[in-house]
């Protein structure tokens, strides 16, 4: 039992996207599909323009709003707070889709390949890939982040948070008051995204400066 | 620069859902009415009603062929306890059950039963009140999504409440001019009627749009639906062939093409609302991101 959660600091997200490459490896995620995604944003003119990263991830929110709309009961919320779809249930309506603030929720119609213009089969890693993703989400069902659960069981830190080299991303137990993240959360001035959908996510961010 | 960019997974199929299962209601609740009026009104009775269950259940094949897993289809009200889907499913099915029985009365075996008035309409006012519910269900349905300012007000359940009266109305309009009743004083009143329901339906379209102000995505949709890139089918579809046509037409007694424009415009408002649907920007401090894809 615990409540698995993340701290990013975005002071020292400088916007490698090495996450986002992570993710891919490791959850074998189709082009143009992204769990662990880097966005950004820019503000101001020119000389004092400023641009800002938000690495992001499914918040796994305690009261998900993708879990709230599911209307088969594919969205399962385990013992430790992670956000599941079952694929067999699940119809692929999308109804996760337009609920979840965060825009972590994708319908994956079919395999879109990395390399559209090549001829013939796809190349052996692809091809890995594709088969990975088939076994463990399919198409036509939502797919989601889970926080690399089968890396966290075997001891093993989530993708993303393994290879941030400005370690910006920490994962932990938010329900251990010794733990990294929550000792960053009390003494940095943490706070949740977009708090006012009442979702309660468990990953929260340090501010900018 | 904030880019706020539109949902892009729920399109014309489920405009067409929204559309259809609006439309068959209200036919529907026309109907039952007609049948509590009597005389010439019976004829109308007949058609509102033949019209309710298979406009609903078409409805129900396009939601289903839009799904990415349409075997799984029947999971659908797993979850009435928290999702809005699952209760408008149960309350489609009810409805669609309630819609084909009355539909039974007349045909033969059943035939017998449709005489006797007391049970048809008995069943025509719990019908009917299964009917309001899909109408404004499929606002609800949009309105649940949180994130999405635009749909997430209470005008839009009215908005489609309205404008499902509207259509199923000028449904039965249409089928009863094409059998011929066209000449019929209930036909023409009908034809009145529907005029006072599109003007409702200004209105309520107008506060829609008013309802909007508050916050910037709600902004960037009332600015993609009313100046932006969905602005030609809004003014074309929505504000000419959906309101004033249908209004003039019916108004000076042309009431066949004035209510196919009605319907057609009926089906195009549910498009223009989805293509409107931006999701709110994440907060993160002084900065705010669009979604990427949704």
């Amino acid at each position: 039992m615990a409540r698995y959660g993340f701290v990013i600091d975005l002071k020292r997200c400088y916007g490698c996207y090495s996450c986002q490459v992570a993710c891919k490896a490791n959850n074998h995620t189709p082009q143009g599909i992204d769990w662990a995604r880097c966005i950004s944003t820019e503000t101001g003119t020119y000389p004092s323009a400023l641009r800002q990263m938000l690495p992001m991830v499914c918040q796994q929110c305690a009261e998900p709003a993708c879990k709230e709309v599911c209307p088969t009961g594919a969205t399962l919320q385990d013992e430790n707070g992670i956000v599941t779809v079952d694929k067999d249930v699940c119809m692929g309506c999308g109804y996760c889709m337009m609920a979840c603030p965060y825009g972590e929720r994708q319908v994956v119609e079919d395999w879109k390949t990395y390399f559209p213009d090549a001829e013939g089969d796809l190349d052996v890693y692809e091809a890995h890939c594709k088969r990975e993703w088939e076994k463990k989400n399919g198409y036509g069902v939502a797919t989601k982040c889970d926080f690399c659960m089968d890396r966290v069981k075997d001891g093993q830190q989530p993708a993303c948070v393994e290879t941030c080299p400005a370690k910006a991303r920490t994962f932990g137990d938010l329900e251990d008051p010794e733990s990294e993240i929550s000792i960053l959360i009390r003494r940095e001035g943490a706070f949740q995204l977009n708090p006012e959908f009442g979702t309660d996510p468990s990953c929260y961010y340090l501010p900018v400066r | 620069m904030l880019i706020l960019k539109a949902q892009t997974k729920w399109r014309w199929i489920i405009a067409g859902y929204l559309f259809l299962a609006g439309l068959g209601a209200g036919a529907y609740a026309t109907g039952v009415v007609a049948d509590f009026l009597g005389g010439e009104w019976a004829q109308i009775a007949k058609i509102g009603v033949a019209l309710g269950f298979p406009c609903v259940a078409v409805g129900c094949g396009l939601l289903i062929l839009d799904l990415g897993k349409p075997q799984n289809f029947w999971r659908a009200f797993m979850r009435p306890n928290c999702s809005w889907m699952a209760r408008g499913t149960l309350i489609i099915m009810t409805f669609m059950g309630l819609g084909a029985i009355h539909i039974a009365f007349w045909i033969w075996p059943f035939s017998g039963l449709g005489e006797a008035e007391g049970l048809r309409q008995t069943l025509g006012v719990v019908g009917t009140v299964f009917a309001v519910s899909t109408m404004v269900y499929t606002g609800i349905l949009l309105g649940a999504a949180r994130p999405i300012a635009f749909w997430s007000t209470s005008t839009l359940p009215i908005l489609f409440l309205i404008s499902a009266l509207s259509t199923g109305i000028m449904a039965v309009v249409l089928v009863a001019t094409i059998q011929g009743h066209g000449h019929l004083g209930v036909v023409h009143t009908l034809a009145k009627l529907d005029a006072v329901v599109i003007i409702l339906e200004t209105i309520v379209l107008l506060m829609f749009f008013q309802a909007t102000h508050r916050v910037p995505e709600a902004r960037e949709s009332a600015r993609r639906v009313l100046a932006g890139p969905v602005a030609p089918l809004f003014w074309l579809g929505v504000a000419l062939l959906g309101l004033i046509l249908p209004l003039l037409l019916e108004l000076t007694g042309m009431a066949l093409i004035g209510s196919c424009c009605g319907i057609l415009g009926g089906l195009i408002l549910r498009q223009v609302i989805l293509l409107g649907g931006i999701h709110a920007p994440l907060k993160a401090g002084r900065f705010e991101y669009g979604l990427p894809i949704v």
